[in-house]
């Protein structure tokens, strides 16, 4: 500290004399200073980050696993098979339901194994709707997605640093991810049928 | 006689074994699950989350020291700050041939988060915008891994073939609509909040 003082008042004696090698072993050393600052300054975020985030969610993924470890993902197999079948009912389950149970007990690359219990033609839709979970749900679920975590807790950051509560932004972005996976799974479903179609519809002309 | 009690006082230790067995086995189990679980989860820390934590705090570091932060909120503020730049950002994520690249890792979405993070902290961006920016910065999402995906459901290559463009188009659709939706479901929160 006191060193980084004394550097600090040769800067400043030395910038109206402009005396050159004390000026430039000067702006060597604020620029020295500078440079560590740098990393000083995001050290400390490292530190903010790793107090605020880490405990709880250590804590919250040893439950979080526990409980996936003791109910066993292969139960969800059957909603799979449930899933397949047509009918408009069975909408939400294939694009709603589905997706949040996979992400939930498979999480993020695994949860897409859930599409071999679909027809090919609801597959796109299903990988699509789960696709875009993967981050909705991190706001109360870590777990489900842990390597992206930041795309959630950069924003949410900014609101706790505001000193507001990020519960109601995390409740919200799940509620909204479901209502905005289920238009995705819908929509994207509609498409793929007609780009099916269209193709059937090319090859019978070409042959 | 004595063969008798001794095989009937047998068949009550090995009952009693049984059971001690059987409880040993099941707390042996419940326990090796926890540490299991424990396992993981300081696995997933190390190994996906503080690294990230770490890229991010350098960049944080560099943005504060050097200005970018404050150049960059100037370009940040009329895009994030409203429902129209929302709207754009989306569409932008949401152009086919962008989202891909925009995708791996969700790196570029995830660095956006903290950057808008920053700049609702600071007051450049209102709070209550923070939930369709969670959307508005995320129609990309998975779209440089639809074939992977699909492969992990077992898909046939056709079906893959029309996949990756089906759902690269319904994104461009879906993407900006998200952003609607969570704008409107984000009416009234954190009102009060802010600068």
């Amino acid at each position: 500290m006191s060193l980084s003082l004394a550097i600090a008042s040769t800067t400043l004696a030395a910038d109206p004399t402009v005396e050159k090698p004390t000026g430039f072993f000067g702006a060597l050393a604020s620029a020295a200073e500078w440079f560590i600052g740098v990393f000083q300054d995001g050290g400390q975020n490292f530190v903010g980050l790793i107090n605020g985030i880490i405990p709880t969610l250590v804590v919250l993924l040893v439950f979080v696993n526990t409980l996936i470890r003791l109910i066993g993902p292969e139960r969800i197999d059957h909603l799979g098979e449930v899933a397949a079948r047509p009918g408009i009912i069975y909408y939400p389950v294939r694009y709603l339901v589905l997706p949040f149970l996979s992400v939930f007990f498979l999480t993020n690359p695994m949860a897409y194994t859930m599409g071999r219990f679909l027809p090919e033609k609801y597959k796109p839709a299903f990988y699509d709707s789960s696709v875009s979970f993967v981050h909705p749900i991190t706001g109360l679920f870590p777990h489900a997605n842990a390597g992206e975590l930041f795309v959630y807790l950069g924003i949410a950051n900014g609101i706790t640093s505001l000193g507001g509560s990020v519960g109601d932004l995390a409740v919200r972005y799940l509620l909204v991810g479901m209502v905005v996976i289920l238009i995705r799974g819908v929509l994207t479903e509609l498409i793929t049928a007609r780009m099916m179609s269209r193709r059937t519809a090319n090859e019978g002309v070409a042959a | 006689m004595s063969t008798t009690t001794e095989s009937r006082s047998g068949g009550g230790m090995s009952a009693i074994n049984d059971l001690i067995v059987r409880i040993g086995r099941t707390v042996g189990g419940v326990v090796g699950v926890l540490y299991q679980a424990g396992r993981d989860a300081i696995d997933t820390v190390i190994r996906n989350i503080l690294p990230f934590m770490a890229f991010i705090s350098m960049l944080i570091g560099i943005i504060d020291k050097t200005g970018i932060g404050k150049g960059l909120a100037h370009v940040v503020e009329p895009l994030a700050g409203n429902l129209v730049g929302l709207l754009v950002i989306s569409v932008f994520c949401a152009i086919p041939i962008i989202s891909p690249i925009l995708g791996p890792g969700a790196v570029i979405a995830q660095i956006v988060g903290v950057l808008l993070g920053k700049n609702i902290a600071e007051g450049t961006i209102p709070p209550s915008y923070a939930l369709p920016a969670l959307f508005a910065i995320d129609p990309q999402v998975g779209c440089d891994f639809i074939p992977v995906g699909l492969a992990l459901g077992e898909a046939e290559p056709e079906t893959v073939e029309i996949g990756v463009p089906a759902v690269l188009t319904s994104r461009l659709i879906t993407g900006p609509l998200s952003v609607v939706i969570a704008y409107f479901a984000s009416l009234g929160m954190y009102s009060g909040l802010g600068k």
